[in-house]
């Protein structure tokens, strides 16, 4: 989920081999629904005209929906470290992290 | 290099501490090891920095003046950066442990629409991320 346009995802995405399903939130109406809009003060993309920024989250999701993890970056320099990301997996989702 | 001026060879090293200490930088930022405590970072980018400005008023040649000018501009734009990495949430509406999450409709990659009722019955890792770069 970032605010970048579906066009310049489809780009990034093949750049960077991503194979997650990647969504655009240019108006960041999903990043309010779920309060991540940063109100700091934002250095938004230049060309893309972003009024604001995500504060960098991950979260991750159970079956029924609800919100067993979540690390919010307090400093946008440093992100969910992807190990740390993956110890969470292992513990919420109870499975290998492979 | 003896025939460089001073000011010209003083503005090299403080080009070259800086983009030696931003290309560190950089390496640890993609490796996502930035440490949180980057005083020392900023220390060292202000003092290559301060090294430029000294290197111009010790005076260089016309070219010579370009690797103390980069050493001011880097040495002074990644510490501000820093001062204004901090991100704030609105606590009362930010999303939090136990809750369910809202249900939204977005479009991907290929412009393809998305509905979040997809994921109901899956476990499920969403990222926001601030954009591409």
């Amino acid at each position: 989920m970032s605010v970048d346009l579906p066009e310049v995802i489809a780009d990034r995405r093949h750049l960077h081999g991503l194979q997650a399903t990647m969504l655009s939130d240019q108006q960041l109406t999903v990043t309010d629904k779920f309060g991540l809009r940063n109100q700091g003060f934002h250095s938004a993309p230049g060309s893309e005209e972003a009024e604001a920024l995500p504060v960098p989250a991950t979260l991750l999701i159970d079956k029924s929906g609800k919100v067993v993890w979540i690390d919010l970056s307090a400093d946008y320099q440093r992100r969910s470290d992807p190990s740390v990301v993956l110890a969470a997996m292992e513990a919420h989702f109870d499975i290998a992290g492979d | 290099m003896a025939s460089l001026k001073t000011g010209t060879k003083i503005g090299l090293i403080a080009a070259l501490l800086a983009a030696a200490t931003a290309r560190y930088w950089f390496y640890l930022a993609s490796e996502v090891a930035l440490p949180t405590d980057r005083t020392l970072f900023v220390a060292v980018f202000l003092f290559a920095a301060a090294l430029g400005v000294f290197a111009l008023v010790k005076r260089t040649s016309w070219l010579g003046a370009i690797p103390p000018i980069f050493a001011i501009v880097i040495g002074v734009f990644l510490p501000l950066t820093v001062s204004v990495s901090t991100q704030i949430v609105e606590r009362d509406s930010v999303i939090e442990v136990g809750d369910a999450i809202p249900q939204f409709k977005s479009i991907d990659g290929q412009g393809q629409a998305f509905d979040s009722a997809s994921l109901n019955g899956h476990l499920v890792l969403i990222k926001f991320f601030r954009a591409h770069w």
